[in-house]
């Protein structure tokens, strides 16, 4: 059997505030096969959006390991993490996380622009523009290449980091209640293209969110509670 | 290795906020001054040294004992024929000159503020005597002669004659400076002094003296051969105040562009001072009395060989004169010029000093930028981050825009100040005469144009200086970037 793309062994995170030590995950232990989707519930301060920057590179854990492929990562150099996080994860996150000054196509493009040297991107730049063109047009945005994020609406927005996410063809994407701040309607459009692109894409996709029918669409739920895997 | 999205986005961030402008503004007028001042400081000091430079011979033998001649130490000095070409004597002393005739009216001065302390006219001056057929050989006196009536002509109006004196056939009258026997005998008619009925009976015999341009501004135009008065104290062997007189003809007006030799300078026949002196030639007992020798030496001499041959110099000079006597000295011309070429140096040292704050100032003006730029642009640097950017490529977002604001700002100052300085005249006359303004004053050091000497070498160690100094400055914002712990950067608010 393949290693699984992405594995959490034993990880705790504590924070320390002050001279207080905050345990948020005590010993979690998760395997992501590839093309696996994953829904991870869990009460508000469950530790769920820790969980994902630890298992996406942004976090180290206190002790415990995170295997991309079977590989411990956390240990690896910094500047390697970064190309892994870029390589290997896609994030989204509830609030979008746009950089107001780009336009859509700036945004997505940026995913590009970040593993590549400015005179190695300069010789690919067309194709990278192509590229990111016909990802804003698949998750439907063909027509809004150019707009600001201030110019488009939480549903664009949301695609347009679906989109930034995907440009980087990663293995696993991570998203962080994506449909928390839509209104249903348009989280419904949002979710359709999700898991759309992770069936079409065969990509591994934990999804953490509080929408118990959201969750029912995934292949597998874990609940966490006090930072610890209860089913 | 720069990541792409770095200089991606400090170019985007950089246009997309106005404040940025001011830091290559600062950066760009820094520039400009920078160069600009320089510019015409560097025109104005490499003028003041050529100027200085040709009113100065290559070396002087100096320092010497009262009563030293000349021609026993000029065969022990031309003796040196690796290094001497020639040599020519000089007598320094002062006296006092006084027209004959009652003045005409004076030049007009635009706007002077000289101090009129004279009313003489004439008054103190410095009395150089010279062998005029060897002075020519060691200093440019007869280039002087040239330009000392351009000088006048450019300023003001009048008749300023060139002199003739170096081209007289007759080495006798020559050495003399005198002047033709018609003119001066029309010029003895004109001041109502003693002469010969008719022209043709008329011999000259008036010696003849050399104004500096300067003096003629508070004399008026002479004619030729205007009579003058001149008075020489001194206190003789027997210790007794003396004082003698004689009447010269002005013989012609030289201008070096070292303005103080041109102010007080007279040139004189060195014998007629030496007769005012007492020492007549004519008395076999009395000495060729120099206070310095002039010296050219050959083209072909190095400057280690005339640092070498200075000591020669000396050690030979030395020891002819009267033993105990004070040690002499052989002065290249740098160092017959030394406080003034050191103070114009200094204070062109200041002036950069005074610029470079400007350029911390533009700078301070960059971090300050910057370092708001950081502050606001927190949650994109977590967004970085997240998308798989390294710290060194979200740090190298702000250096590249710190160095972008230097350099953009270094190449716009650098092409203002190279505009500048190539329509610095023009700009200057247009104002003056539109405003009556001037952005430099030229009357104020007596120049015709504002001289500007922009070297390559400056443009470069400004520019590159600008964007380096930019470039250190990010580092701190830029490092402050880098060490951002992503997680709390996407959540801050
Ligand atoms: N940087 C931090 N410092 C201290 N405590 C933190 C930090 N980040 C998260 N926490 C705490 O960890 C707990 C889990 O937070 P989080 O993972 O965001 O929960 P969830 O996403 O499940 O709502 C919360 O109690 C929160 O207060
Ligand atoms: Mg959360």
């Amino acid at each position: 059997m393949n290693a699984p793309v992405l594995q959490a062994a034993a990880v705790h995170k504590h924070y320390r505030i002050g001279k207080q030590e905050i345990p948020v995950l005590r010993g979690i232990d998760l395997s992501v096969q590839p093309g696996e989707s994953v829904a991870l519930l869990g009460a508000s301060g469950a530790g769920k959006s820790t969980l994902l920057h630890v298992l996406g590179l942004l976090d180290p854990p206190t002790t415990g390991e995170v295997r991309y492929d079977g590989v411990p990562v956390h240990g690896l150099p910094i500047g390697e993490r970064a190309r892994l996080r870029h390589r290997h994860v896609g994030f989204v996150f509830q609030f979008y996380h746009l950089i107001p000054e780009l336009t859509a196509l700036q945004n997505v493009l940026l995913a590009r622009m970040m593993a590549v040297s400015a005179l190695g991107y300069w010789g690919q730049r067309k194709a990278a523009k192509a590229a990111a063109i016909a990802m804003l047009e698949q998750v439907g945005l063909g027509a809004r290449l150019h707009h600001r994020p201030s110019e488009l609406s939480g549903g664009e927005r949301q695609r347009v980091a679906i989109a930034r996410a995907l440009l980087a063809e990663p293995r696993v994407i991570l998203a962080d209640e994506p449909t928390g701040n839509l209104d249903s309607h348009t989280a419904a459009g949002v979710v359709e293209l999700m898991f759309g692109i992770q069936r079409d894409r065969g990509l591994a996709l934990v999804l953490v969110t509080h929408d118990e029918r959201l969750a029912q669409r995934c292949h597998r739920i874990v609940r966490l509670a006090d930072g610890v895997v209860v089913s | 290795m720069i990541a792409a999205f770095s200089p991606f986005l400090a170019v985007r961030y950089l246009v997309t906020r106005r404040i940025n402008l001011l830091g290559i503004a600062g950066v760009m007028f820094a520039v400009w001054a920078m160069l600009v001042v320089d510019a015409v400081f560097t025109g104005f000091v490499s003028g003041i040294r050529r100027d200085v430079r040709t009113s100065t011979t290559d070396l002087l033998v100096t320092d010497l004992p009262h009563d030293t001649g000349y021609e026993r130490l000029r065969e022990a000095i031309e003796a040196d024929t690796g290094l001497v070409a020639a040599t020519a004597p000089r007598l320094r002393h002062h006296g006092m000159l006084q027209r004959v005739r009652q003045p005409q009216r004076r030049v007009r001065t635009q706007g002077s503020s000289q101090v009129d302390f004279d009313h003489t006219e004439n008054g103190f001056a410095l009395l150089v005597g010279i062998d005029p057929v060897r002075e020519e050989a060691v200093s440019g006196l007869r280039s002087w002669l040239v330009r000392g009536p351009e000088e006048l002509a450019q300023r003001y109006p009048g008749d300023f004659w060139s002199s003739t004196v170096l081209d007289e056939p007759d080495l006798e009258r020559r050495s003399q400076l005198r002047a033709k026997d018609e003119v001066e005998w029309a010029a003895r008619r004109r001041s109502n002094l003693p002469a010969a009925k008719n022209v043709q009976q008329h011999r000259a015999d008036m010696p003849g003296v050399l104004f500096g341009w300067q003096r003629i501004r508070r004399t008026g135009a002479l004619p030729e051969a205007e009579p003058f008065d001149l008075l020489v104290a001194a206190v003789g062997s027997d210790n007794q105040l003396r004082s003698d007189s004689d009447r010269v003809q002005f013989a012609g007006c030289f201008a070096t562009g070292h303005r103080m030799f041109d102010e007080n300078a007279v040139l004189l026949p060195i014998e007629t001072l030496r007769t005012l002196l007492g020492l007549d030639s004519f008395d076999p007992a009395s000495v060729d009395l120099v206070t310095d020798i002039a010296v050219r030496v050959r083209r072909d001499t190095s400057a280690s060989a005339l640092v070498a041959g200075k000591q020669r110099l000396q050690r030979a000079v030395q020891a002819l004169l009267p033993p105990g006597s004070p040690p002499c000295s052989v002065l290249d011309w740098e160092e017959q010029n030394l406080v003034f070429l050191s103070a114009v140096a200094h204070e062109q040292a200041m002036m950069q000093f005074v610029l470079f704050v400007v350029m911390l100032v533009a700078a301070f003006v960059i971090y300050a930028t910057l370092h708001m730029m950081v502050v606001q642009k927190v949650k994109d640097i977590g967004i970085m981050a997240a998308i798989g950017g390294s710290p060194a490529g979200i740090g190298a977002v702000f250096l590249v825009g710190g160095f972008t604001v230097g350099a953009v700002g270094a190449l716009l100052g650098i092409g203002a100040g190279l505009l500048s300085v190539q329509y610095l005249n023009p700009v200057n006359d247009w104002l003056f005469a539109n405003f009556q303004v001037e952005l430099f004053p030229r009357t104020l050091f007596d120049l015709r144009e504002i001289p500007c000497d922009l070297e390559p070498s400056w443009i470069a160690k400004v520019g590159i200086g600008a964007v380096l100094l930019a470039l250190v400055v990010a580092f701190v914002p830029s490092r402050k970037a880098s060490r951002m712990n992503p997680v709390q950067a996407l959540s801050h608010e």
